[in-house]
């Protein structure tokens, strides 16, 4: 039974897919399927829509989720009221979403929910905050299309991330793209002294020059960079950016005299937002990324199949996946990993 | 006039409301929407109310009310006979324990001016297995047909794996019928509560009422306010009045609030000053702390006894409107004409007007505060006004900001006959370091 055991070492977990009908919800019915519940006491919510039988865009059937007995979960009012499992209601937030209130309740009878709960990141973290006070020591996020921020550190302390051919139905490029986002995933943890420094700072662009002094760029946020503005690099070890890292600081960066000798910081993976082209050149250049704050990515799971009826050979997938990424591979589907 | 619209007086009761920790949405919903209280009896109840609970620690029960829950919607469907929905159901029972566990902290604390109904029916019939914990569903217990529905489904569903068509179809009928027999329980449940409606909404709002005062009395004793003695006979004292705000954000230069006694009836008050001198200050903090008592918080003085009033003016001179085409001048002048027509209507009323006509030339804004002060020579409630004029009238009460004394200023108000107000405008402006050559100039004209 691959990765519930290394699951079992967090106390969060989120599940991102790269795109819709990746396999996410497999995926998470997998995770919950075979979760020891005599352990630990498990939570889940979905930062979209989880479990409707038929997806809203492409009309294709899809898996619902399954909760066993004891579980945890916390959905919208709306889709409370057509659940199909009985459950006992142990709390109802303030929060609203546009479906209504969201209820957590307990399973008493297994059966099949709709999942729909809180969606910003600030909602989530007070989420994770309620359910530990219901002494929940196991919290799983089932995250949405093409939104990673679920994932942020902030937010959980694992991932799983799932791929698959509604990605991109060419195997190389499948890998490419998938490589490049498990690269960001890894970037490492800045290792400095003045790390501290720029733990509090979330906004704007900041520099700590080489005598650990912290500067203020002045900059609302790194979009606000001009190439033909002064070299901000100069005298700078570290270059942090506590919002989005794009294209535009990056080739700044890239093209400054002294990019060997600066570090660029980002707070987490999920405010990076630049293209590989753009990086592979920052880093032939001599460049390197780190990061404050890192979640550790548990397992890769690919689905084959994409909406349109396009299928890849899963064992090439796989085998050209794990390669490349030289993390396991798992294609839920098609291996079944009965107990 | 409600709390809400007393908010948009700019006197500093938006910063009270802000650093009032009121607990649970239903508790700032109620103080929102409190009407102003303007007769002694309703004001001394509150008062009753309000001193049992400062003298009480209610620490615990603050932090309990911070999970009560608007709930006022169900609550008025159940009373319409609606069948409630489980999350509803929910509601009822969550609020129904936390009233009860509220009621033994009261109990404990021996507080007897909130008084709780008693929501013992509710409980056990939302509770048939006596778990006693706030969470809820259609629980089995509520009839044997839906123990043995729900016995099946549980057989059928078991460890998830995926179900023949067959099985299918029968999940399905489970389901339905489980929901059919959940929506009958709902019914009587939902009937045989409905008698309690107008308990839980008394329970509802006596728990919000209860976290209002909690809030009110923490504030008192962090912010150092008094409860006021009140009365109608038409006369107000405070000895050591202050601005919280103001102390507050002195308090982080370093420095301190000086206290401020005044008393006044129904003959019009002059207050002349120094600039900087604080007269806004004062007229803003009469205005706060006339709030304060007709809406049951800790007035900020040492002590005092108020007269009470129907309405409340502050008339600031900023109530320049270019929306309405008025300069600040004529807004002004509209404003203290509604509040002369008030007066003559008899309205009690406490009008309080910071330098009345001082955007015009001296000689006219004189004769145009003689003239308001002739008009307005005796008022029901109260009538306070500052000017830097020299005003002539006998029928004035005259205070006197103290002012600079070997450069440092006395905020302090001190009772004075003679009209002359003070000469320090130039002083103060030298004493802020400003371009000398001004200063020099400003001198020579006036030696001139």
């Amino acid at each position: 039974m691959p990765f519930i055991n290394e699951i079992l070492e967090y106390e969060s977990l989120s599940i991102v897919g790269l795109e819709k009908n990746v396999g996410k919800t497999e995926c998470l019915n997998y995770i919950l399927n075979r979760l020891p519940l005599h352990e630990r006491k498990v939570a889940v919510t979905s930062i979209g829509i989880d479990g409707e039988n038929k997806d809203q865009v492409t009309a294709t059937k899809k898996p619902e989720i399954f909760m066993r007995e004891g579980m945890y979960f916390s959905t919208a009012e709306t889709f409370y009221k057509e659940r199909r499992l009985v459950s006992e209601l142990v709390d109802i937030s303030n929060e609203r979403s546009s479906l209504g209130r969201i209820v957590t309740a307990r399973v008493t009878i297994p059966g099949k929910v709709i999942i729909s709960g809180p969606s910003s990141g600030t909602s989530l973290q007070r989420w994770i905050g309620s359910m530990q006070q219901l002494g929940i020591n196991l919290t799983i996020i089932d995250g949405a299309i093409s939104r990673l921020s679920s994932a942020s550190p902030a937010i959980s302390k694992a991932m799983i991330l799932s791929t698959g051919a509604a990605f991109s139905s060419n195997i190389d490029t499948l890998v490419r793209k998938t490589r490049f986002v498990v690269e960001m995933m890894a970037l490492p943890l800045l290792e400095d002294t003045s790390i501290d420094l720029l733990r509090d700072k979330d906004n704007g662009v900041w520099g700590i020059d080489i005598h650990d002094a912290i500067k203020d760029f002045k900059l609302s946020s790194a979009l606000a960079i001009n190439t033909t503005d002064v070299d901000i690099t100069q005298e700078m070890k570290i270059i942090y950016t506590a919002g989005a890292l794009t294209d535009r600081l990056l080739n700044a960066i890239a093209d400054s005299k002294n990019i060997r000798q600066v570090t660029l910081v980002v707070k987490d993976f999920t405010k990076i937002f630049i293209s590989e082209g753009a990086y592979r050149i920052f880093c032939s250049r001599g460049g390197k990324i780190r990061v404050l704050q890192k979640s550790k990515l548990i397992a890769v799971c690919v689905n084959p199949t994409a909406p349109n009826g396009y299928v890849l050979d899963s064992d090439i997938l796989c085998r050209k996946l794990e390669e490349a990424l030289q993390l396991p591979i798992y294609d839920i589907v098609k291996n079944k990993y009965d107990i | 006039m409600t709390f809400k619209l007393a908010l948009d007086i700019d006197c500093g009761i938006r910063h009270m409301y802000n650093a009032l920790y009121i607990m649970s949405s239903c508790g700032r919903k109620l103080q929102l929407s409190a009407r102003m209280m303007t007769t002694e009896s309703e004001i001394e109840a509150y008062y009753y109310q309000l001193n049992e609970i400062y003298n009480s620690d209610c620490s615990r029960i603050a932090h309990r009310l911070m999970y009560l829950k608007d709930i006022e919607t169900t609550i008025k469907r159940l009373a319409d006979g609606t069948t409630l929905s489980d999350i509803e159901l929910f509601e009822i029972k969550y609020l129904a324990i936390l009233s009860k566990e509220i009621w033994q902290m009261l109990t404990e604390q021996s507080i007897t001016v909130i008084q709780l109904p008693c929501l013992d029916k509710v409980i056990s019939t939302l509770d048939p297995d006596g778990l006693n914990i706030a969470s809820f569903y259609i629980y089995d217990s509520y009839s044997d047909e839906l123990r043995e529905i729900r016995k099946a489904i549980r057989h059928l569903q078991g460890n998830g794996v995926e179900l023949t068509d067959e099985q299918r179809q029968e999940l399905a009928i489970l389901l339905e019928k489980n929901a059919d027999i959940e929506l009958a329980i709902r019914e009587d449940l939902s009937q045989a509560l409905c008698t309690y409606a107008s308990d839980l909404q008394q329970a509802l709002h006596n728990l919000s009422h209860l976290d209002v005062l909690i809030a009110k009395a923490e504030q008192m004793k962090r912010m150092h306010l008094c409860f006021p003695k009140v009365n109608t006979s038409g006369t107000t004292y405070y000895r050591g009045m202050f601005n919280p705000a103001v102390k507050e954000q002195i308090a982080t230069q370093g420095r301190e609030f000086m206290p401020i006694d005044i008393n006044f009836n129904h003959t019009p008050v002059t207050i002349i000053g120094a600039n900087m001198g604080g007269k806004s200050v004062v007229l803003r903090t009469l205005a706060l702390n006339q709030l304060l008592t007709q809406f049951g918080f800790g007035v900020a003085a040492h002590d005092c006894n108020i007269n009470l009033v129907e309405e409340i003016t502050l008339c600031i001179g900023d109530e320049q409107s270019v929306s309405k085409g008025l300069s600040s001048f004529a807004a002004e002048i509209l404003a203290i004409d509604t509040i002369i027509k008030k007066t003559r209507e008899g309205v009690n009323i406490l009008a309080l007007v910071d330098e009345p006509a001082r955007t015009t030339n001296p000689i006219e804004g004189t004769a145009l505060v003689e003239g308001l002060l002739q008009t307005i020579d005796h008022v029901k409630g109260a009538f306070i006004l500052t000017t830097h004029y020299n005003i002539m009238n006998d029928q004035v009460k005259r205070y006197r900001v103290k002012g600079l004394h070997n450069g440092v200023m006395d905020y302090t108000l001190q009772e004075t006959q003679c009209g002359e107000v003070p000469h320090e405008a130039i002083a103060i402006a030298e004493s802020m370091c400003i371009d000398s050559q001004w200063i020099e100039n400003a001198k020579k004209n006036l030696n001139n």
